[in-house]
C-alpha cells in the first residue's frame, strides 16, 4: 500500500469510533422515531399521532404556547445579545472589563440550580418582592408558574451564550475599517449597517439557530417554573412519554419539533460547510 | 445630583446603569441562593435573614439519596470525559493534520449533535434505548452525556491541532525525532490549551445534564442535578440552596483553574467553524 493510502485508513480509523457513537445516538434515533411516529396503535402505518396533535385541543394549544415563547424570547436575546457584543467591542472603560470579566459566567451554571435562583428570586415572596416591598410595593406581578417566568429563564440562559458568539466575531472586525469608514465620514449607524452587520450576520444566524432551538427543545425551566396548561413542548413530551408510555405519540411531537427546526437547522449546517469549503478551495 | 452626573458624563452613568441591572439580573439569582445557604430562618418581608446558621448543611448531608446522588455524578462526569477524550482527540488529530476520504464530511457530521431541538432529540434516543434495552443504565446515561460534548469536544482540539504550525513539527522531524515523539513533545503541549478547555467543558457538562438523565436514568441513576428536581419541590428552601452550592462548586473551581485557558474565541471555535 502507498504512504498516502495508508495514512487515508488511518485518518478514517481515528474518525470511525466518533462517528459510531453519533450514529447511535443521533442518526439511528431520530431514523427510529420517525418510524414509530407513523406508527398507529394496531401497528399499521398513517398519520394518526399527526393529525392527533393537531387535532387535540390541548397540544394546539401548547404548540402556540411553544412558538410564542420561543418567538418573544429569541428576539430579545437577539437583540440584547447583539447590543451588549457590539458595545464591548468598540468601548473600553473599567465597567465595560467587568462585564466583560462576568458575562460568561452563566453559561456555566447548571441549568437546575439557575432556573432554582430565579424561582426563590421572583417568586410572590422572592428576594425582589422582600426589596420592593421596602419601597413600598407590595404585590409582585406573577412570574413563577407563567410564561413571563419561562421567557426570563430564557433570556438567561441564553444570552450570555449569544453574546458570547457575538463577540468573538466581532473581534475579527478590523479596527482599520471602522477607523477608515470614521475618517471619510461615515456615521455610527451607516458604520454598523454598512460594515459590521455584513461582517457579522453569518454568526449572527449561528446565534439565532442555537437560542431557537434550545428554546423549543428545553426541558428545566419550563417544567419548573411554567404554566401546569399550557406546556411547552419539550414538558409535554417527556410527559407523554414517561407518564402516559406512548411513545408512537411522543415520538411524533419530538418529530414535529425537528420539523420547526428543520430549516433553521438547515441553514445552520449549510452556512457552516460554505466557509468551509471556500477556505479549502 | 444632577451636576454630579453632568460631571461624570452621560456614558458613564449609562454603562454604570447597564452593569448594575447585568449584576441584579445575571447573579441576583445566585447570590439570593448563596445567602439562603447560610440562612437558619427567614421571615419576609426581610431584605437579609436575621438569623444565620450552617444547620441546613448537616441536614443535606445526612439525607443518603443526596450524598449517594455526588459520587454517582462525579463517576459519570469522570466517565463521560475520558470516554470522550478516548474516542474524539484523535479524531479530531485526524481532522487537522491527516488527509482522508470524506474527512469534511466526518467533520460536518458532527453539527448534526446540534442540528436537533434537545427534548426531541432525547425522545428520540429514550424510544431506541427502550427497545435496546438501555433505559436505566450506566452505558445509557454515559451515551446521552455524550451528546452534548461530542461536537466541542472534536471541534475545539481541531481548532488547536490546526494552530501548531506544520513548520515546527517538520523541524523536530528533521532533527531525527520520531512521528511519536514530535506528537508527544511538540504536537500534545502546543495544543493542550483548547484540549484543557474541551475537556474541562466536558466534564462539567455532564455534571450539570439534568433532562437526558431524568428521561434515561430514573430510578437508578439519579445524578446531582436530578436529585435536585426532587429537591426543588420536596424540601425547604434552604436545603435546595445548600445543595445548589454543592452542585455549583466544582464548575466554579475548575473555571478558576482553567480561565487562564478560556476565552470566547477558543469556546465558540467548538460551536462553528472560523
Amino acid at each position: 500500500m502507498s504512504k498516502q493510502s495508508k495514512m487515508g485508513v488511518l485518518g478514517l480509523l481515528l474518525v470511525l469510533p466518533s462517528f459510531l457513537v453519533l450514529f447511535v445516538i443521533v442518526i439511528l434515533p431520530v431514523a427510529l422515531s420517525f418510524k414509530e411516529s407513523l406508527t398507529n396503535d394496531s401497528g399499521g402505518y398513517d398519520l394518526s399521532n399527526y393529525i392527533y396533535l393537531f387535532t387535540d385541543k390541548l397540544m394546539r394549544s401548547n404548540i402556540i404556547f411553544t412558538l410564542t415563547v420561543t418567538i418573544i424570547s429569541v428576539g430579545l436575546v437577539l437583540a440584547v445579545s447583539y447590543a451588549l457584543a457590539v458595545y464591548m467591542r468598540f468601548n473600553d472603560s473599567a465597567i465595560v472589563r467587568w462585564i466583560q470579566k462576568m458575562y460568561m459566567i452563566p453559561i456555566f451554571i447548571p441549568g437546575v440550580i439557575a432556573t432554582y435562583g430565579l424561582i426563590r428570586m421572583l417568586g410572590n415572596r422572592g428576594w425582589a418582592a422582600q426589596f420592593l416591598y421596602q419601597f413600598g410595593v407590595e404585590s409582585m406581578p406573577r412570574f413563577i408558574f407563567d410564561m413571563k417566568g419561562i421567557i426570563i429563564a430564557n433570556l438567561w440562559f441564553n444570552i450570555p451564550f449569544t453574546t458570547m458568539l457575538l463577540a468573538s466575531a466581532l473581534t475579527a472586525v478590523p479596527n482599520s475599517i471602522i477607523e477608515s469608514a470614521k475618517d471619510v465620514g461615515a456615521g455610527m449607524w451607516r458604520i454598523f449597517f454598512n460594515l459590521i452587520l455584513p461582517l457579522t450576520y453569518k454568526t449572527l444566524l449561528v446565534a439565532a439557530t442555537f437560542a431557537f432551538m434550545g428554546i423549543i427543545g428545553s426541558f428545566t425551566a419550563p417544567f419548573l417554573l411554567g404554566p401546569n396548561a399550557p406546556q411547552m413542548l419539550g414538558v409535554s413530551m417527556q410527559q407523554i412519554f414517561g407518564v402516559f408510555q406512548d411513545r408512537q405519540l411522543a415520538s411524533a411531537l419530538a418529530f414535529f419539533t425537528f420539523f420547526l427546526c428543520s430549516i433553521m437547522g438547515y441553514f445552520y449546517i449549510r452556512e457552516m460547510t460554505k466557509e468551509e469549503r471556500g477556505k479549502a478551495t | 445630583m444632577r451636576w454630579y452626573l453632568k460631571a461624570v458624563g452621560p456614558k458613564k452613568v449609562f454603562e454604570f446603569l447597564v452593569l448594575v441591572v447585568f449584576i441584579v439580573f445575571f447573579l441576583g439569582p445566585l447570590l439570593n441562593l448563596a445567602i439562603l445557604a447560610f440562612t437558619g430562618n427567614w421571615v419576609y418581608p426581610d431584605v437579609l435573614p436575621k438569623e444565620w446558621s450552617l444547620k441546613w448543611w448537616s441536614f443535606v448531608l445526612e439525607q443518603d439519596e443526596i450524598a449517594s446522588s455526588i459520587g454517582l455524578s462525579f463517576l459519570i462526569a469522570a466517565i463521560v470525559t475520558a470516554v470522550s477524550i478516548v474516542i474524539c482527540i484523535p479524531a479530531a488529530y485526524a481532522f487537522a493534520r491527516i488527509r482522508f476520504p470524506l474527512s469534511r464530511f466526518f467533520l460536518f457530521s458532527f453539527l448534526l449533535t446540534n442540528a436537533f431541538p434537545k427534548m426531541g432529540l432525547y425522545i428520540s434516543i429514550a424510544v431506541l434505548f427502550y427497545r435496546l434495552d438501555l433505559m436505566n443504565t450506566l452505558l445509557g446515561v454515559v451515551l446521552i452525556h455524550l451528546i452534548n460534548v461530542l461536537m466541542f469536544m472534536t471541534w475545539i482540539p481541531t481548532s488547536a491541532f490546526r494552530n501548531v504550525h506544520a513548520a515546527q513539527e517538520e523541524s523536530a522531524r528533521d532533527a531525527g525525532a520520531s512521528p511519536f515523539r514530535v506528537f508527544r513533545s511538540i504536537t500534545l503541549p502546543m495544543a493542550m490549551p483548547g484540549i484543557a478547555v474541551a475537556s474541562i467543558f466536558t466534564f462539567l457538562n455532564s455534571l450539570d445534564e439534568a433532562q437526558g438523565t431524568f428521561l434515561v436514568g430514573i430510578p437508578n441513576y439519579r445524578t446531582m442535578p436530578v436529585i435536585m428536581y426532587s429537591i426543588i419541590s420536596d424540601y425547604p428552601a434552604y436545603a435546595g440552596a445548600v445543595f445548589s452550592i454543592i452542585l455549583t462548586a466544582p464548575t466554579i473551581i475548575l473555571l478558576l483553574a482553567a480561565r487562564r485557558f478560556l476565552s470566547a474565541d477558543v469556546m465558540s471555535s467548538g460551536f462553528q467553524l472560523k
